[in-house]
């Protein structure tokens, strides 16, 4: 992992090229076979990487060219889910939402194969991202354990075991999507020990992201979870949320959110470099690692490259100004 | 044919919410993209096919009373909101506890009615099913709302009353006898919002000839009993899911002579329920109820069910009631 001052990095998705997207369509229908779909798997992969290097990231990932979405793409590899079809998200989205109808059980690698291919195509720092047990088991439908925490325990087991396995195969940086968790306060304690379980005996640096929630009604409390470091939105709430952590003694490292990923309009460096510096509020900079609000996923791609080509650039500014 | 059970007249229903065919959940992907500005003109022809898939999907569970599934509605009950002028939509925001969002209105100016709000989708499903029922809000959506134009809460939610009013009216002339206003935010209202509520509910069903429902749901409804009760409606719709015990208990200690509206089963989970437990709870509830008419339903609307999951849902609920079948 990089020891640079200020690392910028990434939260996990990246726009999938429209190639792709029809590849995966075509396929769907018939049209295209698994090898052909392989490969252009790959080749967006490399097209990604490549976009994220030359923008000027320092810890990447793939973009999730694999993955559908953050929940059903688990359970589609974990055995006890099933997926009976899509539910409405808001207007026209909807999300295939899974649901638990037996045991969950450790079945497929899960971000593994993602990881190795990755390691042969880069030789920038890799964070592998995972939905974290919590998220998971809330947002599916539950048919088969009496108690949620059942359900939820079960499956930090599953994610700790591919966690340790990521590890062996030479991860040093994991971090664990958790958008749930600040939906339900009244249930931090069981979200505190999904993380105790996926993350027993793991020896690599580890995150938590958690995006569009209340922090306030989190933190403190958050700071006992075992983690190294906490990644949050703050551009899309303006930084407002920038009060509520200074309020206590902020102990972790921090993923700062610089970027808003709901907007098209591209920060231009200056914006950006006082949206870092904001970070310095709550943290010393040896503890802040740069990065957009939450996945870029749903910006058109020349717009997603262009505001991380601009985080890096404010990041890299603002680095030589404090050192 | 209504069920008779324990000397009482039982009809099975759903809240409103059903979940959108698939392929009409791809047109209006289609017609409408992913964004929240461009909604378009839907196709009556279209919609009415929509309508009447949903309609056959609850006769066959077994429904006696109907709704239209809300089908084209993209903001959960704040879809009122659209139709109201005054009302600027904005932001997406979570809804409830759930895992789905909203636009959030906001009061601009002073709120008037724009168009027919839902007699045009009522007036669909009534061509095929006659026995349907209209679902309205009021209280709820101006505390789902932001208020930057009134002076108060009370101005927002009278003049939402006003509106619902005249939308009954037009609903009543298209056939309608039977009109449900959710409520789910009124379970946190206080003993001032209840009084507001209550005149609110006087505004709305001035002079229209219709049955009432007021339901409840996401919860007891310990915070409005036993005021609820002196409220201008027939039938009173609780949450037997997420509020059993504490609902059942409510019923116990305020005897009423309201019709109740059950919510049996969990419209938010795959989950069948077991007959056996429905049964009971059916059985504990009726020893509460005085009326001579008993609804059932799912406690919520079933939007948030994959489309198979919603009539196996339903017909999982009906198939419990059925009192000459497991008498």
């Amino acid at each position: 992992m990089t020891k640079k001052l200020l690392p910028t990095t990434i939260v996990g998705s990246y726009p999938k090229p429209k190639w792709l997207n029809k590849m995966i369509k075509d396929h769907k229908y018939g049209g295209v076979s698994d090898k052909v779909l392989e490969q252009s798997y790959t080749d967006s992969i490399k097209t990604v990487v490549k976009e994220q290097e030359l923008a000027g990231i320092d810890i990447l990932w793939d973009g999730e060219m694999r993955r559908d979405e953050m929940t059903s793409y688990f359970a589609d590899h974990i055995d006890g889910f099933k997926i009976y079809g899509d539910v409405r998200v808001w207007g026209n989205n909807y999300y295939r939402k899974p649901a638990i109808v037996d045991k969950l059980k450790y079945r497929d690698e899960l971000t593994i194969p993602e990881y190795k291919y990755l390691k042969t195509i880069t030789s920038k720092g890799i964070k592998v991202p995972i939905t974290g047990p919590y998220t998971i088991v809330d947002w599916s439908f539950n048919e088969f354990y009496s108690k949620k925490d059942e359900a939820i325990y079960e499956l930090a087991e599953v994610i700790n075991k591919e966690l340790k396995a990521l590890v062996r195969a030479g991860a040093d940086y994991i971090q664990i999507d958790d958008p749930a968790i600040p939906t339900h306060p009244e249930e931090l304690e069981i979200a505190k020990n999904s993380i105790e379980i996926a993350t027993r005996g793991i020896k690599a640096y580890t995150g938590i992201h958690i995006c569009y929630g209340d922090y306030s009604k989190i933190y403190p409390d958050i700071l006992e979870f075992n983690t190294d470091q906490f990644d949050f939105e703050f551009a899309n709430k303006n930084f407002c949320d920038v009060e509520v952590f200074k309020k206590y003694d902020y102990t972790k490292d921090i993923g700062f959110g610089c970027l808003d990923v709901h907007t098209r309009r591209v920060e231009n460096v200056e914006e950006i470099k006082k949206n870092i510096r904001r970070a310095f509020e709550i943290v010393e900079p040896k503890k802040v690692y740069v990065d957009p609000d939450c996945g870029v996923k749903l910006l058109p791609s020349d717009i997603a490259f262009a505001k991380l080509k601009n985080m890096c650039l404010a990041a890299d500014e603002v680095r030589d100004e404090i050192r | 044919m209504p069920h008779k059970y324990r000397e009482k007249t039982i009809i099975p229903t759903i809240m409103g919410g059903y979940p959108r065919p698939p392929w009409f959940a791809e047109y209006l992907k289609k017609l409408e993209g992913s964004q929240k500005e461009n909604l378009k003109e839907i196709s009556e022809e279209i919609e009415q096919r929509a309508i009447n898939d949903i309609l056959d999907e609850q006769k066959k569970a077994g429904i006696e009373l109907f709704a239209d599934g809300q089908l084209t509605w993209q903001d959960f009950l704040c879809h009122l909101c659209t139709k109201i002028e005054g009302f600027k939509m904005t932001g997406l925001t979570r809804y409830f506890d759930n895992n789905a969002y909203y636009r959030v209105p906001v009061v601009a100016s002073k709120l008037e009615l724009k168009d027919n709000m839902i007699s045009d989708e009522f007036e669909l499903a009534y061509k095929t099913q006659p026995q349907t029922k209209a679902v309205l809000s009021c209280y709820s959506i101006a505390e789902l709302s932001k208020n930057e134009f009134y002076n108060n809460k009370e101005e927002v939610v009278m003049d939402i009353a006003s509106i619902i009013n005249g939308e009954a009216k037009s609903l009543v002339k298209k056939g309608a006898k039977y009109i449900q206003l959710d409520e789910p935010s009124l379970l946190q209202a206080d003993k001032n919002d209840l009084e507001i509520a209550k005149e609110a509910i006087k505004k709305i069903v001035r002079g229209v000839d219709a049955k009432f429902f007021l339901a409840t749901y996401y919860g007891d409804a310990s915070n409005i009993f036993p005021e609820i009760l002196d409220f201008n409606v027939d039938v009173i719709g609780l949450d037997f899911v997420e509020g059993y015990e504490k609902n059942l208990e409510l019923l116990k200690e305020y005897k009423t002579k309201k019709e109740i509206q059950a919510g049996i089963v969990d419209g938010r989970t795959t989950k069948m329920e077991k007959r056996e437990d429905v049964k009971n709870k059916i059985n504990n509830i009726l020893d509460c109820c005085d009326a001579d008419t008993f609804f059932l339903s799912p406690n919520t609307g079933l939007e948030l069910l994959p489309y198979v999951k919603a009539s196996e849902k339903l017909m999982n609920m009906c198939d419990c009631f059925r009192g000459e079948k497991y008498d």
